[in-house]
């Protein structure tokens, strides 16, 4: 079988069918299916990488063509999104095999395997209702990993984030059929192609519908309620899960769908501001939580918040920053959920006062998670300080000093409640000691992701050289809709 | 193979040694680190004729590396202080826990401030001062529990400088495409002059925060005073150089091409002599070693701020003179408050007495230490505040001159309470098995306070070199005699006559007191004294130790009295009170979530022609 | 190598002259306040005979190798710091090293035996001490101020900062700079009274109170060693004062009466004074001494 980009959807999506019926036969086979999958998928990944930097891959399921077929569109960009979601769900993965022990664990993996399928589904599919269909798997798949420790606060979170969610969906069908009433097609190279036709005010009303719909889910403010529940409530893994992977394949769909159809001045404005506003009152609502998952899923909120600043500035540096942003993000927002979900787990309580003196009882999670800290604030020698450069230089490069002053004063607010989890932990005396010991698999889990951050930061040309064909790709709106659509560049007249 | 990568792997590579060593094979660690650190004197000392610059490129920007002579000045002050302060944490720091942190933050400082010294371009120099603030903040929340909201004081503090200067590195890059430094001196012009102002005060609030500037210093008193003694050392001798370093460049490259230059040196100037008076006179009140050294430093500071403000050719030299001998002078002072606490367990002044006759060598060191900060004849410091205050005078800074005179007039008052609490005063039952310190301790607090002396006679071995750094800001030339100092009047000192004649009178007069009277004469504990009849008892306390300037802090108890310190927590307080307001628009209720979705959207709608010009 | 016999001549007599003015001086205050206050007073050689007497008595104890050193300091500081005054003007003898040193060289010098005495002071370990110790430099903080104010006031004037150019610019007494920078010398003078310490601003010393302070555990030789350097001391600040307002003495006599005169005004101000407390002193010379410094030096920037 030769490598396609069709396996990131099929694979998963095979594997989720398959783990009840193995679940039947060894449970502790199915705990394995997920990391093979996963592993089989980082090779896959990394294979096709370099054919995908070189030249899109179009793939056209079912047989027809575009625009009639459905198309996976497997270019820069999702070749780094799909690497950057495969690892990280490989780890993840790693993680649960001993986090997640209480049952149904059978259930945990296969609602996490539609997670992967959704999420690399939105970011490869080249058809906007195949897109949704990939969100409401992810979505679905979401909200029953929110609940799955079955408790009452997993429930209530849970369905909030349903709640939410379904705003979400309708909005986002909503904004669809109005698509395919004006333009008659659901692929989103031929969407792009024929908007510049859509009566402007129609295009607006459909940007509305996306921003929210797809906002929700990207937890831009004031549509993020859903998320600090659900990532503090959600087992730990899981809040990686969201902070890793669902919320950075929705920004990309926003994005792409934002580039693609309404690229115009405006409306990325909006977004900067956006950006600022989720920024800055997540950050300043993370530093009066108690609860150190609640704090760090403020924190992501505030994460999204600057990715989706960079990705507002509407500018080839600015977009890489963000892809850079993301890709940091998702590797030490996960390294500090894993470390705090262990954290949590020793202490026996989710409040981060009865952290005190675990650096002394557990030195290793207490370590990463002071790693993790110092990455995400964005301190060099760490990934997160690259990315965090680049960002503030994409966007004084757009004039925006106003910005930096705020990103910075946001990072200083970031500072103050991270530090004070850290110094807690080591400085504190200790309150109680835990004979239980971190196991190997999670402990190995939160070493890769320490060492790949450090590694990109201390030589970031490696991430870098891959995300400016990244980042060209999502600017070239014109590119994309050529070899999405098999177009000669000669036919292609369109001005946008 | 000497170069600075070289000098970069094995600085940061014996760092993490280090910390793998103490924790597998314990009696590797110690010899890790001294080795590191003097493979990192021996690397610093041969750069200047091996070392070829390193230039890559690191995403966008292009890395540059390079060995000028105003860098090798804070690299050599920064190479022998962490040798010395190492050697100083052997026994030091012996029985304490988690010396594997220790000593790899340790010397992932030491890294930081060689890469900080040695880079070319802004952002090696941004990455390198971060590594060296976390690295250093580690240090700092070492111990103690009121480490923790010290130390987060210091980071905050931190941040807001480092921040700062990203602004000024992000705004440099958004209106030149440059970080390298060079091009940065050569184009800083083109900039519009609002431009050139804003980058200039950013970098100096980046810069001033480290070298403690007020009123950017409250962290300093507390984190120099908590952090375990060694680290405080180099805190205090080599990091604080650091933000001396950056303003050195911000002010002689960069100020002194814009128009403003004279605004931003009276305003600097100004800024380091108020530093230097109230820093002098928080010293004066505090009770606890470390912290009066901690407000010295500051002061010292001050000084040092104020002679690369004036920017005269002898002010340049004073303060570069004075800030390689604070870093000497400030580290002995700490390494004997250290040795102190390491044998006493205590640096309160009120508490800690009459330690000379047990601690001899400590004493020595603490007294040319003191005599040192003090500026008096003939030891190194009067060198560095002669050239200081003959340059304040003859640039025209009549006033500032007078805050600097009285603020190093009032500094003879907390050296004095320093060295007259730890080692003078009476002699307690409690301290009288007070042994000396450890030779590792010992050793190099002597063999400083030697070499201030040598700089005190021959001034020259500082002001031969500096003024070869300071080529690297423009044409000065400095061919003075090596113990002879000029100033821009022509009036000079010459340091040989002036050490011989205090030598030669001092011998004579010592002659003359002991011979024939010291054999003679018998030791009497300090409970015998004249006390007007009354004969005190053995418990008896005589010691004056508390509120011992209480005359003087009555006399500036109007300036005592406002603290920018408390304004700062209530401004955080303020903000803490208005965040936890703000928090509360997450209910966590479900129902108010979704409506703030619909009216998201509705808000959009409406006002869809203010958000995106178009109106629905 | 030749020998300056001249030079060397000073080297030796200038200290002893020193010495001997100075506790004649000191004899001759007793003796004028003492007649002040309607008593008759020693005679005016008692200071001399005190110490001869103190030298020749055998010192009984010690605390230590800093109280032992302390008088040194205090001896060195006094007598380097008069090898770095000319002493008569013009005169191959008395110059000595003052070519080698300039005025911030001197005040540097000046607080170097008193920085000696008070640390053998602290070693006695008699809270006396300490306490003067405090107060005297709390005090030192105060007149300092003026001081420097006049002698920036003065330097920038002549754009100088040594002894002898200042010298050689009051070359007749209308150049003398007390008329030149009236202003400077009323700040100086003021100063003055502080670095004397006689009423009101004894506080250091107040023999009555703490004992004579410092000085209260030293005896024998050191206190020989002590008023030795204390005369020599008060020689120094009277020529130094001479140096810079008077326009100097190109003679023994006329050193004698101008030395003489400007000793009266702290003598004869502290007769009929009572005592500040230190902090009354301190803030005492922050007002109208440091005011009148100030103004000294704005009409020198206004001038020229």
């Amino acid at each position: 079988m030769s490598l396609s980009p069709v396996q990131f959807i099929a694979v998963p999506l095979f594997a989720a069918f398959l783990i009840p019926l193995i679940g039947k036969a060894s449970k502790e086979t199915v705990k394995l299916v997920p990391g093979i999958v996963l592993l089989y998928l980082s090779y896959v990944a990394l294979n096709l990488f370099p054919r995908g930097l070189e030249r899109p891959i179009v793939e056209h399921i079912a047989g027809f063509n575009p625009p009639f077929g459905i198309t996976l569109y497997y270019g820069p960009l999702a070749a780094f999104l799909t690497t950057l979601v495969t690892l990280i769900g490989f780890v993840i993965w790693l993680y649960s095999y001993k986090f997640i022990i209480r049952e149904p664990f059978e259930k945990y993996y296969m609602l996490f395997m539609l997670l992967i399928t959704g999420s690399t589904g939105i970011i490869l599919t080249g058809d906007i209702f195949n897109m949704f269909v990939f969100l409401e798997i992810t979505a679905i798949a979401a909200y029953s990993l929110t609940a799955f420790l079955r408790d009452k606060d997993g429930a209530e979170a849970a369905f909030k984030y349903l709640l939410i969610g379904s705003f979400s969906s309708t909005f986002v069908l909503l904004a669809i059929l109005l698509i395919y009433m004006q333009t008659g097609t659901l692929n989103l190279a031929d969407i792009a192609l024929k908007m510049a036709d859509v009566p402007i005010t129609m295009k607006i009303f459909i940007l509305i519908l996306f921003i929210t719909g797809l906002g929700i889910e990207a937890e831009i403010f004031p549509l993020n309620g859903w998320a600090p529940d659900a990532y503090s409530q959600a087992p730990s893994p899981v809040g990686a899960v969201f902070g890793g992977i669902v919320v950075k394949a929705t920004i990309y769909a926003l994005m792409r769908i934002v580039y693609l159809m309404f690229n115009f001045h405006s409306v990325l404005h909006f977004f900067v501001i956006m950006g600022v506003i989720t920024m800055l009152i997540a950050e300043m609502s993370a530093m009066r939580q108690h609860q150190i998952k609640r704090m760090l899923a403020f924190s992501s909120i505030g994460q999204m918040g600057l990715v989706i600043i960079a990705f507002g500035l509407g500018t080839e540096p600015g977009v890489r920053a963000a892809l850079f942003q993301m890709f940091n993000h998702a590797l030490i927002k996960t390294l500090l959920f894993f470390s705090a979900g262990y954290l949590v787990f020793h202490s026996g309580s989710k409040h981060i006062s009865a952290l005190d003196g675990l650096g002394r009882d557990k030195p290793l999670t207490s370590f990463f998670f002071a790693f993790g800290a110092l990455a995400i604030i964005g301190l060099p020698p760490f990934a997160g300080f690259w990315s965090k450069l680049y960002i503030l230089l994409s966007v004084a490069d757009a004039h925006l000093v106003t910005v930096v002053v705020l990103i910075l004063i946001s990072a200083v607010i970031e500072i103050v409640y991270y530090l004070r989890v850290v110094s807690r932990l080591y400085f504190k005396r200790e309150t109680a000691t835990d004979v239980r010991r971190t196991p190997l698999s999670g402990l190995a889990a939160m070493g890769i992701l320490a060492v790949v951050i450090l590694f990109v930061g201390l030589y970031p040309n490696t991430i870098l050289d891959w995300l400016t064909p990244a980042a060209r790709e999502l600017m070239n709106t014109s590119e994309y809709i050529r070899t999405g659509l098999h177009l000669n560049s000669g036919l292609l007249s369109i001005n946008f | 193979m000497v170069s600075l990568t070289t000098l970069y792997e094995i600085t940061f590579g014996g760092a993490i040694l280090a910390f793998i060593a103490q924790h597998t094979i314990k009696q590797l660690r110690t010899f890790i680190v001294i080795v590191t650190s003097a493979l990192g004197v021996y690397i610093v000392w041969r750069l200047p004729s091996q070392a070829t610059d390193i230039s890559f490129r690191l995403g966008d920007f292009q890395i540059l590396w390079g060995v000028n002579e105003y860098s090798q000045l804070f690299a050599l002050l920064i190479a022998v202080l962490g040798f010395f302060t190492l050697i100083y944490s052997i026994d030091f720091m012996k029985e304490r826990e988690r010396l594997g942190y220790f000593y790899m933050n340790f010397l992932i400082v030491i890294g930081g401030m060689y890469g900080i010294v040695y880079s070319q371009d802004l952002i090696s120099l941004f990455f390198f001062w971060e590594i060296m603030t976390w690295s250093s903040f580690m240090l700092v929340i070492y111990c103690c529990d009121d480490a923790q909201s010290i130390g987060l004081k210091y980071f905050v503090f931190s941040a807001i400088g480092a921040y700062a200067m990203l602004t000024a590195i992000v705004l440099i890059w958004a209106n030149l495409e440059t970080t390298s430094l060079s091009v940065l001196f050569e184009n800083f012009t083109n900039l519009s002059s609002g431009l050139q102002i804003t980058v200039i005060v950013l970098f100096i609030v980046g810069f001033g925060v480290k070298s403690a500037m007020m009123p950017f210093h409250v962290w300093a008193p507390d984190a120099y005073a908590i952090s375990p003694t060694p680290f405080t050392a180099l805190f205090s001798g080599a990091l604080s150089k650091m933000g001396i370093w950056g303003l050195g460049i911000v002010l002689l490259k960069l100020a002194a091409q814009s128009g403003f230059y004279v605004w931003v040196q009276d305003i600097v100037a100004w800024i380091g002599a108020i530093t230097a008076l109230l820093a002098t006179f928080y010293a004066i009140v505090q009770t606890d070693a470390k912290k009066l050294l901690a407000y010295s430093s500051i002061g010292q500071l001050g000084y040092i701020i104020v002679g690369l403000a004036i920017g005269t050719p002898l002010s340049i030299m004073s303060a570069l003179f004075l800030a390689m001998l604070h870093g000497i002078f400030k580290a002995m002072l700490f390494m004997s408050a250290g040795a102190v606490f390491y044998r006493t367990g205590s640096t309160d002044m009120n508490e800690v007495t009459g330690l000379i006759r047990k601690m001899p060598w400590t004493f020595l060191t603490a007294l040319f230490g003191i005599i040192t900060v003090a500026g008096v004849p003939p030891l190194g410091g009067f060198a560095a505040k002669w050239m200081l205050y003959e340059a304040t005078i003859q640039s025209g800074h009549y006033f500032l001159v007078i805050v600097l005179f009285a603020a190093s007039t009032a500094a003879f008052l907390y050296l004095y309470r320093f060295i007259f609490s730890l080692f003078l005063g009476q002699e307690e039952k409690e301290y009288a098995d007070i042994k000396e310190a450890p030779l590792t301790m010992t050793v190099p607090m002597v063999i400083m306070a030697l070499f201030t002396l040598v700089v005190g006679v021959f001034p020259g071995i500082f002001i031969n070199p500096i003024g070869n750094a300071m080529g690297y800001f423009g044409n000065y030339t400095f061919n003075w005699d090596v113990s002879s100092l000029l100033n821009e009047w022509g009036n000079h000192v010459d340091m040989m006559t002036v050490v011989m004649t205090i030598g030669a009178i001092f011998i004579i007069a010592a002659i003359f007191i002991t011979i024939k009277n010291y054999r003679t004469t018998r030791y009497v504990t300090t409970k015998d004294i004249h006390t007007s009849g009354e004969i005190p008892t053995e418990n008896e306390n005589l010691t004056y130790a508390v509120d011992f300037y209480k005359p003087f802090e009555r006399a500036i108890a109007p300036v005592l009295k406002r603290s920018i310190d408390k304004t700062y927590n209530l401004i955080a307080e303020n903000l803490e009170s208005a965040f936890d307001f703000l928090r509360y628009v997450y209910t966590g209720n479900g129902q108010t979530y979704a409506l703030y979705v619909v009216l998201f959207l509705a808000v959009l709608m409406v006002f869809a022609e203010l958000i995106f010009g178009i109106q629905l | 190598m030749e020998i300056n016999w001249s030079s060397v001549i000073g080297i030796v007599a200038t200290p002893v002259i020193a010495f001997i003015v100075g506790v004649l001086y000191g004899g001759a205050v007793r003796k004028i306040t003492a007649r002040v206050q309607n008593r008759y007073g020693p005679p005016i050689t008692q200071n001399l005979f005190d110490i001869i007497k103190l030298y020749s008595k055998k010192t009984a104890i010690q605390h230590g190798v800093m109280q032992h050193l302390g008088p040194v300091f205090a001896i060195t500081a006094s007598v380097t710091s008069l090898y770095f005054i000319p002493v008569i003007k013009d005169s191959p003898y008395f110059q000595n090293f003052s070519f080698n040193g300039d005025l911030i060289f001197l005040l540097y010098m000046m607080v170097f035996g008193s920085l000696g005495m008070a640390l053998g002071a602290g070693q006695t370990g008699n809270p006396n001490s300490a306490i003067g110790v405090s107060r005297g430099l709390s005090q030192m903080v105060g007149y300092e101020i003026p001081f420097v104010l006049a002698l920036v006031a003065i330097m920038i004037q002549f754009k100088t900062t040594s002894l002898n150019e200042l010298l050689a610019v009051q070359d007749h007494f209308t150049n003398w700079i007390i008329f030149q920078s009236p202003l400077a010398f009323v700040a100086g003078i003021l100063a003055f009274l502080g670095m004397m310490h006689y009423a009101p601003f004894d506080v250091v010393i107040a023999p009555a109170e703490i004992a004579s302070g410092p000085p209260s555990e030293f005896g024998g030789k050191y206190l020989g060693l002590m008023m030795t350097s204390g005369s020599i001391f008060a020689f120094v600040k009277l020529v130094l004062f001479v140096d810079i307002f008077l326009g100097g003495a190109s003679d023994f006599i006329t050193l004698i009466i101008k030395t003489f005169l400007l000793y009266m005004i702290p003598v004869l101000t502290g007769i009929v004074s009572p005592r500040f407390r230190t902090e009354q002193s301190i803030l005492f010379f922050w007002k109208w001494p440091t005011f009148i410094g100030i103004l000294a030096i704005i009409v020198v920037v206004l001038n020229g």
